[in-house]
This record gives structure tokens, sequence and C-alpha cells, in this order.
């Protein structure tokens, strides 16, 4: 443990203390500016990354942030008279703002989508910011003067320590959102915008916090960029720097902030980097040669796919033998920008950061943090004596799909504390009744009552009054860890607002969502892959985490989705044991469910639908008996055939 | 007097909305059978624009360029395909957003070197004398965008529904798997649509370049406008793009009579932005169901 903080914060106070040393040594304008430029970047990166790395979304507005940014920092200035810290408060609210109005449209998208209105986004900012004159200058441009700062002028090396405590700054509150239940939220969300709704954690606000986060980010930056350089132009926030901009954040490595300092370096340096032949020689070289390091030793150990072998080595070829032919490298700056940038996406698509990362833990044996112990399960999930009134009412319900009559007229009672059981066979509407009341289709028809209240609308909004469910086809998180799958859903823990959490003064509640989630984690005998990640378990424990996610809303009725499809029989065992327990806590639980035995051993009541109408209600024994639930599964028998059969 | 300069705005802008509906028609044959679109397509529009100008410049005739022109295209869809697609289709990722995007990047810096950062006439047979319909200019050269258009367009529809070939196009579109179950290769049948999608941008190319002159910058312009066209109509809906190919045109060329030419990108952008935010399936689109 005390390694690690170490270890970790110890890097980075060196890296700060080294950075900030460094014009006391040297007293270098160039080297000055380009230290500068490391920490506006630096902080830009970091802004994209939130929506690069942990929304896992293309953003190509990021550069129009850094410009939109900047010229209101400018224009608070020459037009207001601002001082600089008021002025760069402007620009983050400029970045706040626009990047939530934008989020808004953006909200519902995904990959393609979401590129392309970040892309519109971009291109109408440079519209504006080139056609409106009378402001901003147009293609003119617009000088800036610095202005001063609570009464002082500053000198490049006073602007540089500034810079230099903004990233500080941006760093730890960025460090402490990312590692809070905010940047589990945004992880979710990149995995399953389903699961992310129906665990009531909500799409919505996140991606929208996420984006006017990031964009603010981007904002400031642009506010520093302008005092930096003292004269804007429309052309400099283009197309081709958000293509750096995600060079720096790829090759550094998403989903960290690291990465992005490193990638922040690199695209300060770049420029550098063209202009000096020999350099430019030595270090397309050099990625050749990485390149084709890692491309053999990947197709030898068969780790990688043939084309991610190939692919950068020829990218990386064609830029070494490009460097031999071509006069000026300059003339040549995106198609070199672009051929690196191939070979990172395509041969480390994990970026630096992230390989480096890799190895550091191993070399050092760093261990990750260590777990409180887990909480007792009554303070979880406390045990409650049901009164057995009705708890769920469904008034004939409907759900059609066009002509399809999935739902049709489907009317049940569920009452408290009770394990209800819904069979049926294949596309008899059991799956489609679940998914409307739990709020992913609006019903077409019909009521739906919870203590005698109508259920509002939307997974979100039905998520919160305390229902909660599992899938049939797992929408698990899956890049994140068993517990943080079960932190992430936990109802009742987090309520540190924003700015708490920004400081880092939110970690006491985190520390008890941890022992809550390990509690649950047991209950599901999954205590001891907490740290392993929703994906690499089996199939049967990853049905055993859903279930332990659903628990952590602290459901008073709770659906089970065909918990037992495709388990293996000692599996279904456990499962059947699982479902009593949850069951003795005093939970409701709907179970839908293939295997009678399971549903014979555990439901007070069972409800068979087919062709979406209930044909059938009562307790197992009688239901199994029910002529119209043999007929619904086996079809009917004419008096003649089973004579036959009887003879 | 008025009325006549607001119909001229509107025709001659119409016909260069349907240059754009045809980009946005090249973004809909891949998006059908692999759910992805190349975001460096406006480059493809460019770069078998200045092959087509550079083999007329060989002494190529001018019927020869134009096949010489599509085959090229075809060969750059393929190679975006094969570059930036497969692996990322196959591994289920977004990454292609990326790929495709620093590949456009590659061919733009790459036709800045070979061909220069001006733009360039293109010479062409076509006349552009102005012909008067009702008080309306109309060039030969304009109607000729309009024909090339609907001809490409409706002989790709044709293969889609009457060759099997076509029908193997269609089915993937479907449902990608249960097209492979059915002995039909997936992969294969994305490799035709990006090449076809490469065909149709260098048609764009060829039958634009005469109007606009060639150079780097036109697969910017052009491809922000295809976007907006691909995204406001939908993108399954081969009627809708020419519609709204033929409505954005209009708006633009009403836009920069009325506001100046600099903004004449900002309708479209705009609507694009409102369009993902209303009918995020576009006007034209149908809405797909969610499922778990």
């Amino acid at each position: 443990m005390l390694k690690r903080l170490l270890l970790i914060r110890g890097a980075e106070i060196v890296v700060l203390v080294l950075l900030a040393a460094i014009p006391l040594m040297v007293s270098n304008s160039y080297v000055l500016g380009l230290l500068t430029l490391l920490a506006i970047y630096g902080i830009l990166l970091i802004g994209l990354d939130v929506t690069v790395g942990y929304l896992g979304q293309v953003n190509l507005a990021h550069a129009a942030f850094l410009g939109l940014g900047a010229y209101a920092a400018g224009l608070s200035v020459s037009l207001l008279g601002f001082g600089m810290l008021s002025a760069l408060a402007v620009s983050m609210l400029v970045g706040l703002i626009l990047g939530g109005l934008l989020a808004f449209p953006a909200l519902r998208l995904e990959g393609p989508q979401f590129a392309l209105a970040t892309l519109s986004f971009s291109a109408l900012s440079t519209t504006v910011l080139n056609e409106w004159e009378g402001l901003t200058g147009g293609a003119q441009g617009l000088h800036v003067s610095r202005p001063i700062f609570w009464g002082h002028s500053v000198n490049a090396q006073g602007f540089y320590w500034l810079c230099l405590i903004f990233l500080a700054l941006v760093w730890l509150a960025m460090r402490n959102l990312l590692s809070s239940q905010w940047g589990r939220a945004f992880e979710a969300l990149r995995d399953s915008p389903i699961a992310t709704d129906a665990m009531g954690v909500g799409t919505y606000r996140h991606k929208v916090a996420g984006f006017a986060m990031g964009s603010a980010l981007g904002s400031l930056a642009g506010g520093l960029y302008a005092f930096n350089f003292q004269y804007l132009q429309p052309q400099s926030f283009v197309y081709e720097l958000m293509v750096i901009l995600l060079l720096g954040v790829v090759l550094g490595g998403r989903k960290s902030l690291w990465g992005a300092f490193f990638g922040a370096s690199l695209v300060a340096l770049l420029p550098n980097l063209l202009s000096n032949r020999l350099l430019f020689e030595v270090i397309s070289a050099l990625g050749l040669l990485a390149a084709l390091l890692a491309g053999v030793r990947g197709l030898m150990k068969k780790t990688t796919q043939p084309f991610q072998a190939i692919a950068p080595i020829l990218a990386m070829g064609l830029l070494v033998v490009g460097s031999m032919f071509v006069k000026n490298t300059e003339d040549w700056r995106k198609a070199i920008f672009a051929l690196m940038l191939f070979s990172v996406v395509v041969g480390l698509p994990e970026g630096l950061m992230g390989f480096a990362a890799r190895f550091l833990t191993q070399l050092f044996r760093i261990d990750p943090p260590s777990l409180p112990p887990a909480a007792i399960l009554d303070t979880v999930l406390p045990a409650k004596s049901p009164d057995g009134g009705p708890l769920l009412e469904l008034h004939d319900l409907k759900r059609y799909f066009g002509g399809v009559k999935a739902v049709d007229g489907v009317s049940i009672t569920v009452h408290s504390g009770h394990i209800h059981g819904l069979i049926g066979p294949n596309g008899s509407g059991k799956s489609t009744a679940v998914n409307v009341i739990s709020g992913l289709y609006a019903p077409s028809a019909g009521e739906m009552l919870l203590h005698g209240k109508a259920l509002p609308s939307g997974m979100f909004n039905v998520a919160r009054t305390g229902i909660s469910r599992t899938f049939q086809n797992l929408q698990l998180f899956s890049e994140l860890s068993a517990l943080d799958n079960v932190m992430v859903a936990m109802k009742g823990v987090y309520c540190a607002p924003l700015p708490l959490v920004l400081m880092g003064l939110a970690r006491g509640e985190e520390k008890r969502a941890q022992s809550d989630a390990l509690a649950l984690l047991e209950l599901v005998r999954l205590k001891h892959h907490a740290r392993i990640s929703a994906k690499d378990l089996t199939y049967g424990d990853q049905r055993f985490l859903e279930i332990a996610r659903a628990l952590a809303r602290k459901p008073e009725l709770l659906i089970l989705d065909e918990p037992a499809a495709g388990l293996a029989l000692p599996d279904v065992h456990k499962l059947v044991e699982m479902i009593w327990r949850i069951h003795e806590r005093g939970v409701t639980i709907i179970l839908i469910e293939h295997h009678m035995d399971v549903v014979s051993e555990l439901c007070d009541v069972v409800t068979v639908l087919d062709g979406g109408r209930v044909i059938a209600e009562g307790s197992a024994e009688e239901v199994k008996r029910d002529p119209r639930v043999i007929k619904a599964y086996l079809g009917t028998v004419d008096e003649a055939t089973s004579a036959k059969i009887t003879n | 007097m008025d009325f006549i300069i607001i119909a001229q705005m509107v025709v001659s802008g119409a016909l260069m909305g349907l240059v754009y509906a045809l980009i946005a028609y090249g973004f809909q044959l891949t998006f059908s059978t692999s759910k992805s679109i190349n975001f460096g397509q406006g480059e493809l529009v460019m770069l078998s624009a200045f092959f087509s100008l550079t083999l007329l410049d060989w002494g190529a005739p001018f019927w020869l360029m134009v096949p010489g022109g599509l085959l090229f295209g075809v060969v750059l869809g393929l190679a975006v395909e094969r570059a930036g697609l497969r692996l990322a289709l196959e591994q289920k990722s977004e990454g292609w957003i990326l790929l495709t995007i620093i590949i456009g990047l590659l061919g733009f810096s790459a036709a800045e070197n070979i061909w220069g950062r001006d733009d360039r006439p293109f010479p062409t047979p076509i006349s552009s004398d102005a012909m008067q319909f009702f008080g309306v200019s109309i060039t030969p050269l304009e109607i000729s965008v309009a024909i090339g258009v609907f001809s490409l367009m409706g002989l790709i529809e044709l293969f889609k529904r009457k060759t099997l070939l076509g029908k193997a196009f269609e089915a993937v579109s479907a449902d990608r798997d249960a097209a492979e179950l059915m002995g039909i290769s997936a992969t294969r049948t994305v490799m035709l649509s990006y090449g076809l999608s490469g065909l149709v941008a260098a048609m764009a190319g060829i039958l634009v370049s005469p109007i606009t002159t060639v150079g780097p910058t036109m697969a910017s312009a052009l491809i922000l406008k295809a976007f907006s066209v691909a995204v406001v109509a939908g993108l399954d809906s081969g009627f809708g793009v020419v519609v709204v190919g033929i409505f954005l045109g209009a708006l633009e060329s009403l836009t920069s009579f009325y506001l100046g030419s600099g903004w004449r990108e900002a309708p479209g952008l705009i609507l694009l932005i409102l369009a993902l935010a209303v009918r995020p399936n576009g006007v034209f689109g149908k809405a797909t169901i969610r499922k778990v």
C-alpha cells in the first residue's frame, strides 16, 4: 500500500518539480515556450480523454472548443477589460455551456453519428469565427494582450508557472473525478448504455456532464493558449489540429492522465521534430524498428492478427522510405501524422502508457489498493417482512410491434414477498412483458401500478422506483471489474456533490460502496473474483454477477430474466440456493424461466403466457396439470392417437 | 425580377445538391452492409478527380478518362476497406471511424504534394453555354450532372435488385448473420459495397469538377454537405438523399446569396445537428427497436 502510494504519487511530484525547475536552470525563451505549450496541451488532452477514453466516442469538436475558449478569453479581456482569472473563468463557462448544449443533441448518438455531430459543430464554429468579423476580426485574426493577474503583470516565466499550476489542479481534480462513481459511470455507459439506465445510473446526465466537463477543460486550455500566443486566427483550430490531438490521446494512451501528458509532450514537440531532418529520420527509423519488433514478436507468439502486425510495419516503412526522398518534410506533415497515427491505432491500440503501465506494474510488483472487509449483509440488504399485499399490478397490458401483438392484454398481480414465476413457450411474450415493466418499451395500452401508483416511463425512472432486473442476453459492463460492476449500481451510498468529489473529499463513501459491494458479491459467491473484469468471468459467474448488480439497487422487486439459461447443472443448484437467500431477505421476485424444476421448487405462484395472453395461473403443480398449458407446450393430441398411445 | 433570381439560385443549387446526394448515396451503400461509413470519402472524390485530370493531361480521350477515373475510385474504395475497415469490423469496434479519418488525411496530403495546392480547371467537351427556360438559365453541363447522378444511382439500384450478387448485397444488409449462414461471404459483400462507394465517389468527382474546378480543398467542402444530406435523409433511404440533396443544395445557394458565401455551409451543418437531435434515423429513415 505504502509502496504504491510512494511510487505513483512520488512520480507525479518529481515530474511536477522538475517541470517547474527547468526555467530556473535554463534561461531560454524557446524552451520556455515549448514547456508552456506542453502544460496547455496537457490540460487540453486530459479534457479530450474524457470523451475519447472514458466515454469511448470519437470526439471531433475538441479543437473547436480550444478555439472558442481562446476567443472567449481574448474578447473578455479586450471588450470587457477582465483580468486573467475571470477571463479564464469565462472561457471555461463558454466550454461548459456550449459543450452541454452540443451534448444534448449528441446525447442519443453513438459512434459514427456522434462523430458526425461533433464534426459539424467544429465546422460550424470555424465558420462563425471566420465570418463574424465585427467581433472576431475574421480571417485577419485577433490580437490579445495578456491581462494582469491579481494586479500584477505576468512575464513569460510567471505565465508558464501559472499554466503548470492549472495543469496540476486539473490533474488532481480529474484523478478524483475519474476514480469516483462518475468515472465508473462513464465507463459503464461506454460498455452498455441500456444497463446503465436499467441500473438507475442515468446515461443522460453522465454523458452530458462528461462531455461538458471535457469541453470546459478544452476551453480553459484555449484561454491559456490565447494569453500565450496573444494572437488568434480561426484557421488555427481546424480539422488538422483535431487529428493531431487525437494522435496525442491515442499514442499517449487512453483513460490515463499520464497518457494525456505524454501525448501532450508529443503534440508540443511534433513541429520541431518535423523541422529537424536528422531527428525526423532517427525517429521514423526507431518507429519502424519498434513496429518490426512488435510485429514479428506478435506473429511468432500468435497474439496479434497478421494485419495488426504487418500494417504498422508497412506504414512506418513508408515513412522511412518517404523521408529519404522527400525534399521538405513540412509539406508532408499531414501524411506523416497520418502514417504515425495509423501505426499506433492499428498496432498499439492501448497506447504507450497502457503498454508502459502493464510493464511497470509487473516490474515494481505494485498490488492494486487493498479492499476493505465486506460489510454485513444485513446492513446492505436489510431483511424486510413483506405483508403479502399486491405490489405490482398489470391491468390489460398491451405492446404491439406493428402487427405483431407481442403482449396482448396481460393482467397479473404480483404479491409482495412472493417468487412469481412467469413461464410460457418461446415467443409467448415473457421478455417483452418484462421489457415493458422495466421501461425499455412503452406499453401500447394498459396500466402498470407499483404500490397502487402508476409506473413512470423510461428505464432510468423505473429503476429509481425500486424495480431492478437482469437481462436474458447479458448486459454487463464488460471492461469493469466485478466489484466495479456492482459498485456502479449501488444505491443510497453516493451523495457527495460534484465539487467535493473533484476535491477528493468523497473517499469515505467510496470505501463504503466497496464493502457493501463485496457483501453482495459474497452473496452470489463471487467475492474472490472481485478484481477480475466482467468479460473474463465464466458464463455462469457472469449471470450471478448480474444478479449481484441488480441487488445493488436494493430493489423491492427483482426481475430475473431467464437466469438459468445455459447454466451447467451445478450452477443451477447454486442459483436456486441464491434465489432462496434473496427471497429470505424479503425481496419480491419475478422469475422468468424455462427450467420447470427450478420454477416448481421456487415459485409461490406461476403465470403462464401464450401468444401474448395469460392462459393459466396458480401454483406450479396446478399449472402443470392445466390442459391449456399442456396444449401450449406440446400441442393437442386427438383421441384416436391418444388411444393408440395408451394401448 | 427578384423571383427569377431566386428561381435561378434554387435551380443551380439543386443541381449541385444532386452531387451531394450522389456522395451521400455512397455512404448508404457501405452503411447498409457494414454499419460503417468512410469519413475520408471526400478525399476519394478529390483523388479520383485529380487522377482523371491527369489521364486527360496524358492525352487520354474523354470517353476513356471516365472509366479510368471510375476504376481508380473503385481501387481506392477497396484500399480503404482493407486498411481501415476490415480489422475493426472483425473486432466489432468503432476504430474504423478514426482509421478512415486518418486514411483521408493521408490522401489529402498526397494530393497536396502530387498535384499542388491550387485549384485547377477540369476540361470537358460538354458545353457550358446557358440555355434559357422561363428566364432561368441552365447549362448542358449542369444537365449532364443530373443525368450522370440519376443514371448511376439507377444502375446500382438495378444491380442490387436484378443480379444474384446484388441480392447477396441486399441479404447482408438485411441480416448479416443469416446471410453468412446461407453461404454468402459478408466480408466480400462489404468489399463490394466499398468498391461501389468508391465508384460513386469517383463519378461525383468527374461530374462536379468541370463546374467547380479541382483542388485538395474540394474534399472537405463536399464531404460536410454529403454528411448533412445522408444524416438528414437517413442512412437507408436512396429516395431520401435525392430529395434532401436537392433541398439542401437550393438552401445553400440561397444562403450564400443572402448572407454571403462564407455562411453557405452553415444551414447544412445546423440541419445535420438538428436532424441528429430530433430524428437520429433521418427524415426518411426507419426507427429501429432496441433489443435486449
